[in-house]
């Protein structure tokens, strides 16, 4: 679904990313882990273009976003959507209208049916009661869950999360945490940036260990959990399991 | 008198930049014919003047009369055009004569030798004699030049009686634009004496018990003893058609005719003061004069408030934009609008238009304190956008938005609720600011709280008014901006 060919990103003379190749399949969930700084956000940025990449291609669904036109490339975000850590709601907008503004504003969806929609989203998130509250008065668990639920209203064929549960307060992990994995048990391909190592061992189909701009070591979390063959992988999980 | 000079040098400095092909004094009855063409003589004026220029109310309609206006009309007869009146401040009379925004300057003045450099005269149509003022407590006092050494005297800025008050020995000038102020530091003890145009210090001391006036005796060149009308340089043709309808006046001697006429449009005035009710009276008599008023500098600042909140907006997204030249081309803009005083920006546009095309008074100052205005609001529109967390333009593009709808629907209603107080400011800056479209003569509150002045012979009350007024403006003003400071409250 989402294939990455000799990825390279810099931030002026630092280079973040230094040779990226690798493919997400279809219904495939996907956690990427590693220490602070070794390009792990970087990367999920660079997969819907919020960052641009300084060379190598993307192709989502068979089409390069690389060089792809402003208008084309607005249409294949659609199809991609993202959980950021600082959840990033519209402040200005309640929490139903957090969920309608993109799809009336940008793919035409009839706003009535976007209403619908949305309350039904806010209701499989855990908040149908919330759907008139302004972002300000809900937690941070609960601004996530919104946050999720804000991307699914697009209808995406994959879902981004980068570091979805590292703004939060302790007790408030858990409830996101659960509906992601809802969303991969209902068979989201997905892609996570996450320090939650349970939910890497639990969830995910497969663990990718990135250190220094490189994707170190890949397997199913299983291999990478009890038997890491990297040193570097080995030296990252001794410290935070 | 120096901001004078150098707005005359900067006109005719843009004069040379702009018009260096025409030939200015190119003399083949032109200008007459032009005017016939026109079917339309402007003249310009300064209204604050009687017995020469004033308003009052005729037929029921408030009109600049007085004896010059009677004579222009005759004039405009013997042309056989319309007759135009526009009333604007003495002080920028002649740079609007030159700027082509009016035909001819009728407004009591003495063709002084200086004046002559920049502009023709017509024939004095009339001799005069020049005042002095003082209040009339001091009438014992002062009796003559000499008596008045060394004091602090008054006069009107550009005009002749600043040059004749050179002759007090030793005193200190205090020149201001307008007769009315002159005449409230007089009575007020800002200054001893005023020196004044003869008819018109009478006019004013029939009018004021405080006041008492006598002849000056200044020593004055033949040429400055009278009042003539002011045209283009190299005019001819319309210099003659004017001295002749003047030969007329004189030979019917109609001036007399015309000073009683204009007596008897003073005296309307004055029956609406009433001795004993005097601040009913007021109001009744020249609530008109402040409603005008006050409707013009609503006009002006809400047209303003509109255009330049698109002006500054777009001025925003071009400083904000990646191309260097059109945010260059932004930036270049708001800094020089910012580093110029708006009082010349008002002139500059008014004056340079009349000399392409006749823009109206109100038309040029509306432009002019919009532009302005667009470059403060686009600074402070960018500040909004800038303050907006760079996640929100993330969330939004990674949902697919364009750039142009995030903008739309995320960052610039976010951006409007920050601003929103830097911005009522602006709003309420620009209320007062457009006050300065007044130099213009455009009848904006200032301006007709200087023709109420004039013709009412008060000199406080009426700015006490118009303070009220403004700040009943601004601080309704306020409240509505804070009420929807409310509304777009979530937190």
């Amino acid at each position: 679904m989402i294939k990455v060919n000799h990825l390279k990103k810099s931030f002026g003379k630092n280079e973040v990313l230094k040779d990226i190749n690798e493919e997400f399949s279809q219904g495939e969930v996907v956690v990427v882990i590693g220490p602070s700084g070794s390009g792990k956000s970087t990367f999920l940025r660079c997969l819907n273009l919020l960052e641009e990449p300084s060379d190598g291609e993307i192709v989502f669904e068979g089409t390069t976003l690389t060089g792809l036109n402003e208008k084309d490339l607005n249409q294949l975000r659609q199809k991609m959507g993202m959980v950021f850590q600082q959840f990033n709601l519209f402040p200005h907008k309640t929490a139903k209208q957090n969920l309608t503004i993109a799809p009336v504003k940008s793919k035409g969806v009839d706003k009535h049916q976007a209403d619908q929609t949305a309350v039904k989203l806010l209701r499989q998130v855990g908040l149908g009661d919330k759907e008139d509250a302004y972002p300000a008065s809900l937690s941070g668990g609960q601004q996530q869950r919104v946050a999720i639920a804000r991307a699914l209203a697009m209808d995406p064929d994959v879902m981004l999360f980068d570091e979805p549960t590292s703004a939060l307060d302790p007790e408030m992990v858990g409830e996101v945490l659960k509906v992601m994995k809802d969303l991969a048990q209902s068979g989201m391909t997905m892609v996570v940036v996450t320090h939650e190592m349970g939910f890497a061992r639990e969830v995910a189909d497969r663990v990718l260990f990135m250190d220094d701009g490189y994707i170190v070591e890949s397997g199913t979390p299983d291999m990478i959990f009890s038997n890491p063959q990297n040193e570097r992988t080995q030296d990252f999980l001794s410290k935070v399991l | 008198m120096k901001g004078v000079k150098g707005f005359i040098a900067l006109l005719i400095l843009f004069s040379i930049l702009f018009i260096p092909a025409e030939p200015v004094s190119a003399e083949d009855g032109s200008a007459l014919q032009r005017v016939q063409d026109q079917g339309v003589l402007v003249v310009g004026t300064s209204a604050d003047f009687p017995p020469f220029e004033f308003y009052a109310v005729v037929d029921g309609e408030r009109q600049v009369v007085g004896m010059d206006m009677m004579i222009a009309q005759k004039i405009a007869d013997d042309l056989g055009v319309e007759l135009q009146i526009q009333d604007i401040g003495f002080d920028s009379l002649l740079p609007a004569l030159e700027a082509r925004n009016v035909d001819v300057v009728i407004a009591g003045m003495t063709p002084t030798a200086e004046r002559r450099r920049n502009v023709d005269f017509s024939d004095i149509y009339f001799r005069t004699f020049q005042n002095i003022m003082i209040r009339a407590e001091d009438e014992d006092i002062y009796d003559s030049i000499e008596s008045l050494r060394g004091l602090t005297v008054g006069v009107q800025s550009g005009s002749l009686q600043e040059e004749l008050a050179e002759q007090i020995p030793d005193a200190e000038i205090m020149s201001l634009t307008d007769l009315n102020d002159l005449l409230l530091a007089l009575k007020t003890n800002r200054i001893e004496a005023i020196v004044m145009q003869g008819p018109n210090a009478e006019a004013h001391a029939g009018h004021d018990e405080d006041l008492h006036t006598f002849v000056g005796g200044f020593e004055m060149d033949d040429d400055d003893q009278g009042s003539a009308i002011a045209f283009r340089k190299g005019e001819d043709s319309l210099v003659d058609a004017v001295n002749e309808s003047l030969a007329e006046i004189k030979e019917q001697n109609l001036i007399e005719e015309y000073l009683a006429k204009a007596g008897e449009y003073m005296a309307q005035t004055e029956l609406d003061e009433d001795g004993e009710e005097i601040e009913a009276g007021f109001i009744a008599s020249y609530w008109e004069y402040f409603l005008d008023g006050t409707l013009i500098t609503l006009l002006i600042s809400a047209s303003a408030v509109f255009f330049g909140l698109i002006l500054g907006s777009l001025l925003a997204l071009m400083r904000l934009s990646k191309v260097f030249l059109v945010k260059q081309l932004a930036t270049a803009y708001v800094e020089f609008v910012r580093g110029t005083p708006l009082l010349i920006q008002v002139m500059f546009i008014y004056f340079a238009s009349g000399m392409f095309f006749n823009l109206p008074a109100l038309t040029a100052g509306i432009i002019a304190v919009s532009l302005n205005s667009g470059a403060y609001i686009a600074e402070i529109i960018r500040s909004g956008i800038n303050s907006v967390n760079k996640g929100q333009d993330e969330a939004a593009r990674s949902l697919g938005m364009s750039k142009n709808d995030s903008m739309r629907y995320i960052v610039f209603p976010q951006a409007l609720k920050n601003i929103w107080p830097a911005l009522g400011n602006e709003f309420i800056t620009i209320i007062k600011e457009s006050s300065i479209v007044s130099v213009i003569g455009v009848g904006e509150l200032i301006f007709q709280t200087r023709v109420v002045r004039s013709i009412s012979f008060q000199g406080i009350l009426p700015l006490f008014i118009t303070m009220l007024i403004y700040f009943a403006l601004t601080f309704s003003l306020t409240k509505l901006l804070n009420f929807y400071e409310g509304r777009m409250n979530h937190d």
